[in-house]
């Protein structure tokens, strides 16, 4: 792993009314997002039980995003406070554990927002690529290196 | 004092059924009578736990709510399973009445199966004032050993007093003491309390599992993915488990020979750490400490470690104490202006 180039695998569950609308805007705009996002297109942001996200790290990933509406644009009206307190779940025990907490992300973004999409996925990459590869894809497995 | 109590109640008409703790060979199990002459059978406080009172009243309640008037004999941990249970719709209250007294502890199941102690030997440990070495690691750091207001019907004060004391614990129990004809007593239980609220914090801070990937594998090196400890955790009602589910964890043996190619080897049995980390997310929040999950584990894997100290952490995030607060437990409810420090880029510190 160390001697190519770092290259992460990031999924995103996005809500098909937001977040997926947003990406279509970004992408009918022809802004710049990175190929390292893997997008998967949910109706909410709130069928996404958390074990899904940990899931996903275990299996390779090396970050997950949780992208929904903004608080109170809710299409099923309260499915991303649901989500918003799955998240902060997740997060509690990855930190609790000694995990990197930051490899799951939750973002607010619009349909409108398809710069701020560009602009998330950017700079998340960019961090995840700092960071490094993720140590929980290697849980139960015989491989993988300390991550400083 | 508690069975001439139970005979009373039945006496006077007020109940219909016990259920408390009964003597077996090894063990105690719960029992359920229907009859005052069946009462001498009962152990009403009994040195061992070996299943959840709560879980068993769940079952009682499982189709149609209960048809006769039963009293519940259970520890502080079980009522207040009890109480979290009836906030996930999995009790039905009704015709219920739970009685809670100041617990000495208990024992872990196997240890007394080899060597047996008296549920007195115990309680005199506890008039002095002393949490017995016998007894398991989630009894010596229970952060609610006595009866509190608000959890269960009617408190049975054992701690720090000459006689026995009953005191009301809800309105239904203050209105039964009253047809017995019982005058509430009161005892000073903080000090049972304070000693192990100490130890919590000391074990909080002591037996924390770090160390991220490695800190969690060792920790779980022996375990045998029995699932035991989700069968025994009254908090884990599910029907049927997420991680039983074989839609989801059978796989075509070529996802088994990718995992091995891109993770430099894998271990058999597969998701044996996702199980732990899953069953945490699912019901860490609501975890009530009734340590029944480090009971349960053939390969004596602490896991009271696990779950009470992760779950400690997700309790204070939610600021929710399960089965104290009359609140919704956190996975059932929202607030519209919450955790901010849980959105956006790096943990909000952007």
């Amino acid at each position: 792993m160390s001697e190519k180039k770092f290259d992460p695998v990031i999924v995103g569950f996005f809500c098909n009314w937001c977040t997926s609308a947003a990406a279509d805007l970004a992408g009918t705009s022809r802004l710049h997002y990175p190929p390292n996002i893997r997008p998967i297109r949910v109706m909410c942001s709130s069928t996404v039980d958390p074990v899904y996200l940990i899931r996903a790290l275990q299996e390779g990933a090396d970050a997950t995003i949780l992208g929904g509406c903004h608080p109170g644009d809710c299409h099923y009206i309260t499915g991303n406070y649901k989500a918003r307190r799955r998240v902060a779940i997740v997060k509690t025990v990855l930190k609790s554990l000694g995990f990197d907490d930051t490899r799951v992300l939750l973002e607010w973004i619009s349909g409108s927002e398809g710069p701020k999409f560009a602009r998330v996925m950017n700079e998340y990459t960019d961090y995840i690529k700092q960071r490094g590869p993720s140590d929980f894809k290697y849980l139960d497995s015989l491989g993988g290196e300390e991550v400083e | 004092m508690l069975k001439k109590f139970i005979k009373d109640a039945f006496d006077k008409g007020l109940i219909e059924a016990v259920m408390a703790p009964s003597a077996t060979k090894d063990s105690y199990t719960y029992a359920l009578i229907t009859k005052k002459d069946d009462v001498d059978k009962l152990t009403p406080i009994a040195p061992v736990m070996q299943w959840n009172g709560a879980d068993m009243i769940r079952r009682i309640t499982k189709l149609k709510k209960s048809e006769r008037k039963l009293l519940a004999i259970l520890r502080p941990c079980e009522s207040r399973t009890y109480k979290e249970l009836v906030k996930f719709n999995q009790i039905n209250p009704e015709n219920i009445i739970v009685l809670s007294y100041d617990c000495p502890g208990t024992v872990h199941a196997r240890n007394f199966k080899f060597e047996p102690t008296s549920a007195e030997d115990l309680l005199a440990e506890m008039k002095n004032g002393n949490i017995s070495k016998k007894v398991r690691e989630s009894c010596q750091v229970c952060e609610y050993p006595t009866p509190i207001k608000g959890v269960g019907d009617i408190g049975f004060g054992i701690f720090n007093t000459n006689e026995p004391v009953f005191f009301s614990l809800s309105d239904n129990g203050k209105e039964f003491l009253a047809s017995m004809g019982i005058q509430e007593g009161e005892r000073d239980d903080s000090q049972w309390v304070k000693i192990h609220r100490e130890n919590r914090e000391k074990w909080l801070k002591e037996e924390r599992i770090t160390g991220g990937r490695k800190g969690l594998e060792d920790f779980l090196s022996s375990c045998l993915n029995c699932h035991n400890c989700k069968d025994m955790c009254p908090i884990c009602f599910c029907k049927e488990c997420f991680f039983e589910d074989h839609s989801v964890f059978d796989y075509e043996s070529n996802k088994f020979y990718n995992w091995a190619d891109d993770k430099e080897g894998i271990r058999l049995p597969t998701d044996k750490s996702l199980f732990h980390v899953g069953r945490l997310i699912h019901m860490g929040t609501s975890c009530v400490g009734c340590g029944l999950c480090q009971q349960a584990c053939p390969m004596d894997i602490p896991l009271y470690r696990l779950f009470g100290i992760v779950g400690n952490d997700l309790q204070k995030v939610f600021n929710y104490k399960p089965g104290v607060d009359d609140d919704i437990p956190p996975v059932m409810d929202f607030r519209e202006d919450e955790l901010h420090e849980f959105e956006g880029l790096f943990g909000g510190e952007e």
